[in-house]
């Protein structure tokens, strides 16, 4: 019961200039109520680390709380074309873009995962990706002698996931595809949820083979009804076509507040006015 | 139905046959974000020539079957729905590392004489002039993957250049489609294999930004009835369209 508490309180646990990684993959099961506070406390120097990003990561950077963004992907699919905030401060040089392919961040996130300083990547051997960033090296196999390219092991200090269910000790269920969260939720320090709902733990004890990351692992809870919108909630929701293309054509600053106040109340009012 | 005239066929409706077409039976087939056209080939592909092929994608649905296709989105919940397994992105890169994934489709947007691909930059990868989406998985997987399939629905001198701005990958590309033309990539060069039936030679020359052998290029076929009316089933709203 403890563990959950408001949004506010969630966020303002994370330190500024911390790596964080964010669950969900492109517009889907993102944890945009968590993301959106992040920007609210203005967070500075985030170091944020995804497969695939789209809003989520276009969302930080528009609120300036970005320092990096290791990815191997940041962009909205075709239909809403390319991440416009991030592209931009990265071109002014103000957000800094470490590129990956996305097996390399889950290359990096498993040997955070399992302890080891590095990890070996197959594939990886002709890219000017390799020289131009410094997690990536090639070392000699010392069984074989060939050489392999390594990647840096990357561990996030918090990680913030969304997810359909969990109870008051953070068991959670995930419907539907898990995308990275899994290994996030093992590679990082801490794990920070918000959830669609709270269900009891004699639910969980009926349900456990569909609990994917154990309440042990998890740190806070925000109850947070529709918390990946304006992204999907893969079965459950889709995504706010509107809202997003305001986003991504109005540049001005009072938009931008516009789409944070549009969501304060749902992002704050279950977890905050949350009594047990 | 109304027989389609070669005036009213979309160059992606030739992309999205010619694709299928390469696609053999059996193989494990892979496709990420952003990628409507080739979801479309994979579907009509298995609903042809192709039944046993396994179709994989991002959120982990294999062989999903779901009754329609999103609008904006190739790696949502219609890529896990009504599916036979569940095996995801993780695991699919892991088949393609161990040398069992047959074919994965990636683009980029330069392409050079070498089988070089840039999904990265536009300048320096430090001070971009433009800052790409990212190779998504294409550096590791165009170098693992048995066959790696690159599709674009640009073609023009700016896409197929003389030199790339930044090496996300290079070389094992089996084939390039793109909406005038498919190049095939042998003995370490981009040879340009066949052109649409929509365009002509020297438009492809034109809009190639490096010097193509004309010779022995075949032109691939219009869309049978049969193969139009499949694509209209599988993808009624048109997101094939998307990228054009």
């Amino acid at each position: 019961m403890k563990k959950i508490i408001s949004c506010s309180k969630a966020i303002e646990t994370i330190k500024d200039g911390s790596w964080i990684a964010i669950g969900g993959n492109v517009l889907h099961r993102s944890p945009m109520g968590l993301v959106r506070e992040l920007v609210r406390q203005q967070k500075t120097s985030l170091k944020v680390v995804k497969t695939a990003g789209a809003h989520d990561v276009d969302v930080l950077v528009r609120g300036g709380c970005v320092e990096s963004v290791d990815a191997g992907f940041i962009s909205y699919e075709t239909e809403y074309g390319l991440a416009t905030y991030y592209r931009k401060a990265v071109e002014n040089g103000s957000v800094q873009a470490n590129e990956h392919a996305c097996y390399t961040v889950i290359s990096a996130l498993n040997a955070a995962k399992i302890g080891v300083p590095f990890m070996p990547v197959r594939g990886l051997q002709i890219s000017d990706l390799i020289e131009a960033n410094p997690y990536f090296d090639k070392v000699i196999d010392p069984f074989c002698g060939e050489e392999i390219t390594v990647v840096k092991a990357i561990r996030p200090d918090v990680a913030i996931i969304h997810v359909n269910a969990c109870d008051e000790e953070g068991n959670a269920i995930i419907d539907g595809p898990k995308f990275d969260d899994l290994l996030m939720s093992r590679a990082a320090k801490r794990v920070i949820l918000s959830t669609e709902k709270i269900i009891s733990n004699a639910q969980v004890r009926l349900n456990q083979d569909k609990v994917v990351i154990p309440g042990f692992l998890v740190e806070a809870i925000v109850l947070m009804p529709r918390g990946s919108a304006p992204g999907s909630l893969p079965g459950h929701y889709d995504v706010q076509d509107k809202v997003l293309r305001e986003f991504l054509e109005r540049k001005d600053e009072d938009s931008f507040g516009g789409y944070l106040d549009m969501y304060s109340v749902q992002d704050q009012e279950k977890g905050g006015g949350f009594s047990w | 139905m109304v027989v389609k005239t070669q005036q009213s066929i979309h160059p992606a409706d030739i992309m999205v046959v010619t694709i299928a077409h390469l696609l053999r039976d059996k193989e494990r087939v892979f496709h990420g974000v952003s990628s409507q056209l080739p979801m479309v080939a994979i579907l009509l592909a298995k609903a042809m020539h192709a039944k046993d092929l396994t179709y994989l994608n991002i959120p982990g649905g294999v062989n999903p079957q779901s009754q329609h296709l999103s609008p904006y989105s190739s790696a949502g919940y219609e890529q896990y729905t009504r599916s036979e397994a569940v095996f995801p992105l993780e695991e699919i890169f892991d088949l393609s590392m161990r040398g069992q994934l047959d074919v994965a489709f990636l683009s980029g947007v330069q392409f050079d004489m070498h089988g070089n691909v840039n999904a990265s930059v536009i300048g320096d990868y430090h001070k971009p002039k433009v800052r790409l989406p990212g190779g998504a998985g294409s550096a590791v997987l165009i170098p693992t993957v048995k066959r790696a399939l690159i599709w674009r629905s640009k073609h023009d001198p700016r896409t197929f250049v003389e030199q790339v701005d930044f090496v996300t990958t290079k070389g094992n590309i089996d084939r390039i489609i793109t909406p005038l033309a498919v190049f095939k990539y042998q003995d370490g060069r981009l040879h340009l294999d066949a052109i649409s039936p929509l365009t002509t030679m020297e438009e492809v020359v034109k809009q190639t930004g490096f010097r193509v052998n004309t010779a022995n290029v075949s032109i691939l076929p219009l869309p049978t009835a049969e193969e139009l009316r499949i694509i209209q089933k599988i993808d009624k709203h048109g997101v094939r369209y998307k990228e054009f």
